[in-house]
């Protein structure tokens, strides 16, 4: 035997002789557990499953290749028929337990007192009412370029177009508000204007003038913004302080 | 060596010609039957629609493009309220039989395609040559307080009318006139209703003369004002009372909400916060939609 044979026996306490794990190596979280419980059945059933594969692999002629999913039948279909089962349980549940909600037909020649679309759509639904913002046109004699519900219909247009344009204008790499309080507030002011807008849509039912509520549509969101922007800019520099402190306080200056 | 040569099966004239063929049929047929569709989807809607003239109690406010045309009313001599509808006729123009219901309503032509929008023109009673009962009946379920006690179906009087001068329900000012919900041209078997706006007013015969009442009424045109005297009858005037923004049914001194849009005076409707003002009778133009024909 040669030196560098007896060399490579050594312990070598300088760290140079430790091989990282690779991909194959199962971890510390990984051995734990295959040994206790569900966990260690899924891991033989797998395990199984990978072992049958692999023993069919070996008896083929056909051109080895890897496995990229395990076979339909029964792997796959038990699986299906368990979610299968879940959601058709479900189901009958729920038109078992559910009260029926079938009111008579709408008569249309009379309206009830109170007519309003589903909650969720109370935000579309005050964007048609945005009357007041459809201009004159001074070149059309004063007369509107569109209906008021024309109009009220590309409103939900642009605002669908915004919330759809502003994934492509920020990418959403800050994990909180304060790291960009510019997009903070963009995000504060939408939640706003949709609450307001929604208030809007009602305003049959709110006991104020509805003039100023619609002002206060547009200026509440406006507001927010500022007043988000202002709060988060300054907790920034009070989490930039922190930050700071905390990585001088690990390596201080020399 | 060109990319397909080794396809199977190799090209040859005879399947390149009944490629040809079977290509030409699907081209064919895909044009044949695209024509067919669009042909269905575009197909002739029906008759009698078009630009139409008609008076209209105006719209002030919200989001209605134009205001609920005036119904004509008359007392018959029992004292009941009879809608006005115009005879039917039938004309011959272009080499093609018409149907019309026409007529002369104080220099105004009243026509029945006044009331051709929201899907009336589908109902049974505003078919011009519809054999329909002309007579105000008082709406089932109506939202007044003083007509609650009458049956629905009961042909409106004068009678019920006879405190109109005074008449209030703590919406707005009293005194403008006392209204009623009431349909029209609705009793036949599986007929739709139309909805009816009738008030007694004591406004009318001032709008008629031009004086100044709770509005100024000399700045009413000369044409519409000899048609309100022609289309009211002792102070009663009616409209059809569909919303024409989105069809809902609107209403004249009914909702309490109406007094924070500036409806209190006028008729409300409260799906999108429409008024009207009945004492502004209105000359307006609309395209009125076609009849369905069998």
């Amino acid at each position: 035997m040669s030196d560098t044979d007896s060399d490579s026996e050594e312990v070598r306490t300088d760290g140079t002789g430790i091989v990282p794990p690779d991909d194959e190596t199962p971890s510390w979280q990984e051995r734990k557990a295959r040994h206790e419980g569900l966990s260690r059945l899924t891991y033989e059933y797998f395990e199984r499953a990978r072992r049958e594969d692999q023993d069919l692999r070996q008896q083929s002629s056909y051109v080895e290749r890897d496995v990229l999913a395990f076979p339909t039948w029964p792997h796959e279909m038990i699986r299906n028929l368990a979610l299968v089962s879940f959601f058709v349980g479900m189901i009958i549940f729920l038109s078992a337990a559910l009260p029926p909600h079938i009111g008579p037909p709408a008569d249309s020649s009379s309206t009830p007192a109170i007519i309003l679309p589903d909650w969720y759509l109370y935000w579309s639904f005050g964007l048609l009412k945005l009357g007041p913002l459809n201009p004159d046109i001074s070149l059309l004699g004063g007369q509107k370029l569109m209906a008021d519900r024309t109009y009220g219909v590309l409103a939900n247009v642009v605002i669908v177009g915004f919330v759809a344009i502003v994934p492509f204008l920020n990418k959403g790499a800050a994990r909180r508000p304060v790291e960009q309080p510019f997009w903070g507030a963009v995000g504060v002011s939408g939640i706003v204007f949709a609450f307001t807008i929604a208030v809007l849509s009602v305003k049959n039912l709110i006991q104020m003038d509805s003039h100023l509520l619609f002002d206060l549509t547009f200026l509440l969101p406006i507001v927010s913004a500022f007043l988000s922007y202002a709060v988060l800019r300054s907790m920034r520099e009070g989490y930039m302080f922190n930050l700071n402190r905390r990585y001088y306080r690990l390596r201080p200056p020399k | 060596m060109p990319l397909d040569e080794d396809k199977y099966p190799g090209e040859s004239g005879r399947r390149r010609f009944i490629a040809g063929v079977v290509g030409s049929a699907a081209l064919a047929s895909v044009g044949a039957g695209g024509a067919a569709a669009l042909n269905t989807a575009t197909s002739v809607g029906g008759g009698g629609g078009g630009p139409t003239q008609y008076v209209a109690i105006e719209n002030t406010d919200g989001p209605a493009p134009r205001g609920m045309p005036v119904v004509p009313v008359e007392v018959t001599s029992g004292g009941e309220l009879r809608g006005v509808f115009p005879e039917a006729t039938t004309e011959e123009l272009g080499g093609q039989q018409i149907t019309v219901a026409e007529m002369d309503m104080g220099g105004t032509t009243y026509s029945s395609a006044w009331f051709q929008y929201c899907g009336i023109e589908q109902y049974e009673g505003a078919q011009p040559d519809a054999d329909a009962d002309d007579m105000l009946r008082s709406a089932s379920g109506p939202g007044y307080a003083w007509q609650s006690d009458l049956e629905g179906g009961e042909v409106l009087t004068v009678d019920m009318f006879e405190d109109y001068e005074t008449w209030g329900n703590g919406i707005g000012r009293d005194g403008l006139g006392k209204p009623a919900s009431a349909r029209w041209r609705s009793e036949a078997e599986g007929a739709k209703t139309i909805p009816v706006q009738v008030i007694r007013s004591p406004e009318i015969p001032k709008m008629i003369n031009g004086e100044q009442g709770f509005r100024d009424y000399s700045n009413l045109p000369g044409g519409v004002r000899n048609f309100i005297d022609a289309a009211t009858d002792q102070g009663f005037m009616a409209w059809l009372n569909k919303c024409t923004h989105f069809c809902c049914v609107p209403s004249f001194k009914q909702l309490e909400g109406s007094t924070n849009f500036g409806g209190a005076d006028g008729v409300y409707c409260q799906c999108h916060q429409s008024v009207y003002d009945p004492f502004s009778p209105v000359k307006k133009q609309f395209i009125a939609r076609p009849r369905p024909t069998e």
